[in-house]
């Protein structure tokens, strides 16, 4: 009994102390990260440079967009993180559960550089877009001299058995490529069967993959010469020697928007404001495109010509980008999963 | 006397209970828990119960091909794991010790690779553009690229590849408890090569043939990792129908379903099978 009291009086004051010390050490936001070298990027635009301009601590988590909604949930009344990143649409599904904080636009410094389908969800909780992937054709230059023009060219005679889909049952922009060339062929999202029709017209002599490596594989084959796939990943291909060239097609590229969310419950509002606003400025916007191959949200981003030329750029470009709702994919996705697999199935 | 006796009773008893722990906690429990998900709804009214998986499954053409596919499969494999392995262990039994101890070595060797790693040399080979293809338009037998990837020829040639070391092992154990003698006395007594094998190494193999193809059947027709890279999405097997329910469409329910129907008609052929070869086995 003596014994547990001293105990418990040690651990109140080694507690005591550490809160202490707490206090006086730099304040600490809790953000999450997608790890590999998209982390390294994160760090080297946002995350270092605003540790250092604001004399915080920013503690980063790795954990991807699903792994990060499922600790949200699980921390629901206390939150572990300040601020999280999405892709692949989760925001809406961490918003529509309110596990995130709407903000007002003067709380943004950038609001009025930002694209508006960049910061269109801001009172509803779903973060700024600080970058995004966009879905279009890559197309193997060597074999393809003119450029494709239209998602229609994938039926394009000249490129019979060189035409590469993405699986779209296993693959968020596979899914989006789907829809888009659903769009194009006079569907909808309550009717994919125009995109599935137009898909099985081309299937017989195309080839279809499920992981990104084995794009790189068949582009480098010399299997494909043209996929729906991202534009970054065409940047990948490129880097890795490819003569593969990113385009968005005349009736525009898919948006897959990567976000910054304020999350509901933070103590730390300000700073989590602030790290926000510095995630949507210009100059990281404009390194995203440069490292990695991203389209600029911030309509200041400047590229240079190199860049600009692989990216969707410029508010014309910008323009012509389609959103799906995010909401009714994550609805519909798995009848459409299932739609998919029985069309492609041999 | 009682006593000795009570404990001879025993003494398995603890021999196994480590090994039917560990079965009771990572096998029957996970299964008892995905039979109890097949039936539970999943979705808004999350938790009722319902036939609907089952249904989907039996009134669905399409998962009664992906079934039908898998099957096939294994069936094709497990022969051709057979037709070859057999031969191969039965020359690894009679050989030299050293040359026996090299092609032992060689027989395991792939085995200490990840199947993954494997596969992905399959990948290679089969690809378009790939070795295979390269080597038969060299040689002007083909004039374009082929590939057998995405093709069950390619899944098969993958599978056998992986999973022939378990036939060649077990059957070895087998053929090492036949005395040499025997077939000794068969060649002495006027059967030739062929006869003497017919009639007396295969039949004294069957308990190692036996349990080495049901080992195959059962590792083919679970497989997913071969299948799902070699075959592709197009050519789907029931592991990665079930994984693609899992993890892409989150519809457990179906998922729990095709797998409790994968496991029981696994069941329904192993366990006839393994009657059959052991009254075969028994009788030589």
């Amino acid at each position: 009994m003596k014994r547990s009291s001293i105990l418990a009086t040690a651990f109140g004051a080694i507690i005591a102390a550490s809160l202490a010390a707490n206090a006086s050490a730099q304040e600490t936001l809790t953000i999450n990260s997608f790890g590999g070298s998209y982390e390294e990027t994160h760090r080297a635009l946002v995350i270092t440079p605003f540790e250092k301009m604001y004399n915080v601590k920013v503690e980063v988590v790795t954990a991807y967009s699903a792994d990060t909604l499922a600790q949200l949930r699980a921390q629901k009344d206390n939150p572990k993180f300040d601020v999280v990143h999405f892709s692949g649409g989760l925001e809406h599904a961490a918003a529509a559960e309110d596990l995130l904080a709407p903000i007002e636009p003067a709380e943004l410094s950038n609001y009025d550089k930002m694209y508006d389908f960049a910061v269109a969800g801001l009172d509803r909780g779903i973060g700024p877009t600080y970058s995004t992937a966009v879905i279009g054709l890559l197309y193997n230059t060597d074999q393809i001299a003119e450029a494709p023009a239209s998602w229609k060219d994938l039926a394009n005679p000249d490129y019979q058995n060189h035409v590469l889909f993405t699986d779209a049952a296993s693959n968020t922009y596979g899914m989006l490529g789907l829809l888009m060339i659903n769009k194009v062929a006079g569907g909808t999202l309550d009717d994919i069967e125009p995109g599935l029709e137009f898909v099985k017209g081309i299937l017989p002599t195309s080839t279809v993959v499920s992981k990104s490596p084995e794009i790189q594989q068949n582009f480098a084959q010399g299997n494909a010469w043209i996929a729906p796939y991202a534009q970054d990943y065409a940047f990948t291909l490129t880097k890795a020697g490819l003569p593969v060239k990113f385009i968005q097609p005349e009736e525009g590229g898919v948006l897959a928007p990567i976000t910054v969310n304020l999350v509901k419950g933070t103590k730390k509002r300000d700073l989590a404001l602030k790290f926000i606003d510095f995630s949507i400025r210009a100059e990281a916007s404009q390194g995203w495109a440069e490292a990695l191959r991203y389209t600029p949200t911030n309509k200041e981003a400047k590229l240079s010509d190199e860049v600009a030329a692989q990216v969707v750029y410029g508010e014309d470009a910008v323009a012509k980008l389609v959103t799906f709702d995010a909401n009714e994919i994550a609805e519909k996705r798995s009848s459409w999963n299932e739609a998919w697999s029985r069309a492609i199935a041999k | 006397m009682s006593g000795d006796a009570r404990r001879m009773g025993r003494e398995p008893a603890i021999l196994l209970a480590p090994g039917l722990f560990f079965l009771l906690l990572a096998f029957f429990f996970p299964a008892i828990q995905l039979l109890i998900q097949s039936f539970l709804t999943v979705g808004a009214e999350a938790g009722r119960l319902t036939m609907e998986h089952y249904a989907k499954i039996v009134v669905d053409d399409f998962y009664a091909g992906v079934a039908l596919r898998t099957f096939r499969l294994a069936l094709v494999i497990t022969v051709l794991c057979l037709v070859i392995g057999f031969p191969l262990a039965v020359v690894i039994s009679r050989a030299g010790k050293l040359l026996r101890t090299t092609l032992i070595v060689l027989l395991i060797l792939p085995l200490m690779t990840s199947v993954v790693i494997r596969t992905f040399g399959w990948l290679v080979i089969l690809g378009p553009g790939g070795v295979l293809s390269w080597s038969l338009q060299q040689l002007g037998l083909i004039d374009r690229s082929i590939s057998l990837m995405h093709t069950e020829t390619g899944i098969v040639i993958a599978m056998v590849q992986v999973l022939l070391p378990f036939l060649v092992l077990t059957t070895l154990g087998s053929l090492g408890q036949i005395p040499v003698s025997l077939e000794e006395a068969s060649r002495v007594m006027g059967a030739g090569f062929f006869r003497s094998i017919r009639h007396v190494t295969l039949p004294l193999s069957v308990p190692g043939l036996a349990s080495g193809s049901l080992l195959v059947f059962a590792l083919s027709i679970s497989s997913f990792i071969t299948p799902s890279l070699v075959g592709g999405v197009r050519l789907q097997v029931m592991a990665g129908s079930i994984y693609q329910q899992m993890t892409g469409s989150f519809d457990w329910g179906f998922g729990a379903a095709l797998s409790v129907v994968l496991l029981i008609a696994t069941l329904a052929l192993i366990i006839p099978y393994m009657v059959v070869t052991s009254r075969a086995g028994g009788k030589a």
